[in-house]
């Protein structure tokens, strides 16, 4: 259910393919039939109220939550019927970091790394601490770790297995400036060779990462756009739809 | 990256977060000792009372509660901390999961017993067995192998629901009956008679068989118990 679909063809090829994706927990339908798509190299901004999907349709991508309904490919691989190759393809930020909080740094890294098989296992922690500033922390185990700290931690874990797909669920949530500096810095350097999900209720931020922005609104898209509009028509769109408080 | 090698990482991740916390450990061996000094006076009614024949029930029944303890903690900080999402995003069959917990589980139930039974034989058994002790080891291992996969598979179950604490035990201690029966007959014939393989081949085959049936049974549904 899309406004304004003017989306751009692109040559590059199609590495999300999400059609008729609907979600039901028991008798609440959750997703009522979502459907879109984003180009390799594509970064699309998720946006929309609390409980209007946003969060749902990443889990599914992610192969965390299995589709009532609709078909879902991610490089290339349907989440059902093939999700192995969906994750080694993926990777996930959330604002829960899902790190051992008994276990150090570097042990938190090389546990992630040991399940994704990751060739040069010392040599790419070792990287991505250092790349993250943590590697002074590296021994100290995560429930000494600020939030920031926990949070750049938890990137290093998602792109450990150098993933093609990164799928963001409010990443800046909670964030210090300095770990939101980082966290764009890394985003920024790693952009050419990803495709980005982005969920957020940072409207600023979305638009300024995004190639395609869409708006959900109870389990369905209520509007979509490719990006490089006006940021204030944007908000104007969003607050039409959503009928939230102060965004920007 | 091979299953075995996922199945090192997870089993030896539990182990090193267990061994700093010492979480389920302390807890579990706290609750056994305790139970023995509190079986010790329950059942001393009579001095110099001959308590072989209830031996192998107490013992059972402290570790199989021990378990819940432990079982309950087991997943809780998966759980807690999101870290279930974590594992659950990396390229791993359930399978493996559900084998590398229930390895886990094994060793700290392992580690329970090998100070509890001691305590235990110190308490309560008047014979010496020392002449059986490898019959005991096999009705300990078989017993707790059994306890692991079915407490496991349920606890995966029940952590996703909200009265996990409830349900657990709801579930668990109904189905370990077969186990207690099997594991307590043979240890009390070992403790009082001094039985040998030959007089505990039904009730090894037994285990045994309730072993390999949960073991199964988890293969073939944890990806489902383990799922949203």
């Amino acid at each position: 259910m899309s406004d304004s679909p003017d989306r751009q063809e692109s040559a590059a090829p199609l590495e999300i393919e999400v059609e008729g994706l609907r979600k039901t927990f028991g008798r609440r339908e959750v997703l009522k039939g979502i459907s879109f798509s984003l180009e390799r190299g594509g970064f699309l901004s998720i946006f929309g109220p609390n409980g209007a999907g946003k969060t749902t349709t990443l889990r599914v991508l992610a192969t965390l939550l299995t589709a009532s309904a609709g078909s879902v490919q991610v490089a290339g691989h349907d989440v059902r019927e093939d999700p192995m190759p969906v994750r080694r393809a993926i990777g996930f930020i959330s604002h829960n970091p899902m790190l051992y909080p008994d276990l150090t740094a570097q042990e938190n890294l090389r546990f992630y790394a040991d399940m994704y098989g990751v060739e040069g296992r010392e040599a790419r922690v070792t990287e991505l601490l250092e790349r993250l500033e943590l590697s002074h922390r590296r021994h100290d185990v995560v429930r000494t770790f600020s939030k920031g700290m926990r949070q750049r931690l938890a990137i290093a874990r998602a792109i450990l297995h150098r993933p093609r797909v990164l799928l963001l669920d409010e990443p800046h949530s909670g964030l210090d400036p300095r770990a939101v500096d980082i966290l764009d810095g890394l985003l920024a350097d790693i952009r050419a060779e990803h495709t980005f999900v982005m969920v957020t209720h940072n409207i600023a931020k979305g638009l300024e990462l995004g190639t395609r922005l869409m708006i959900v609104e109870s389990g369905c898209i209520a509007y979509e756009q490719a990006a490089g509009g006006d940021p204030a028509s944007f908000t104007a769109v969003y607050r039409e739809h959503v009928q939230e408080g102060p965004l920007l | 990256m091979s299953g075995w090698a996922q199945f090192k990482a997870i089993l030896r991740k539990d182990l090193i977060r267990e061994l700093r916390t010492r979480d389920m450990l302390v807890s579990m061996i706290l609750f056994v000792l305790l139970a023995m000094v509190i079986f010790h006076y329950a059942f001393t009614v009579k001095e110099g009372a001959d308590l072989t024949y209830f031996t192998g029930g107490m013992l059972w029944v402290t570790f199989i509660f021990a378990m819940l303890l432990g079982l309950n903690r087991s997943f809780a900080q998966e759980k807690d901390e999101h870290c279930l999402d974590g594992l659950l995003l990396c390229p791993v069959d359930r399978v493996t999961i559900f084998f590398a917990k229930t390895a886990g589980n094994l060793i700290f139930l392992l580690i329970v017993q090998a100070v509890a039974v001691p305590v235990f034989t110190l308490f309560f058994i008047e014979r010496s067995y020392a002449g059986d002790v490898l019959p005991f080891l096999v009705v300990l291992l078989l017993a707790d192998v059994g306890i692991c996969a079915l407490g496991t598979l349920l606890a995966t179950i029940s952590m996703n629901t909200r009265s996990r604490d409830l349900l657990l035990p709801i579930l668990f201690l109904p189905l370990i009956v077969p186990v207690l029966i099997a594991a307590t007959g043979a240890t009390t014939l070992i403790f009082a008679e001094g039985a040998g393989f030959a007089d505990l081949v039904a009730r090894l085959l037994f285990l045994l068989g309730f072993d390999a049936v949960f073991l199964v049974a988890a293969w073939g549904t944890y990806d489902f118990a383990i799922g949203e």
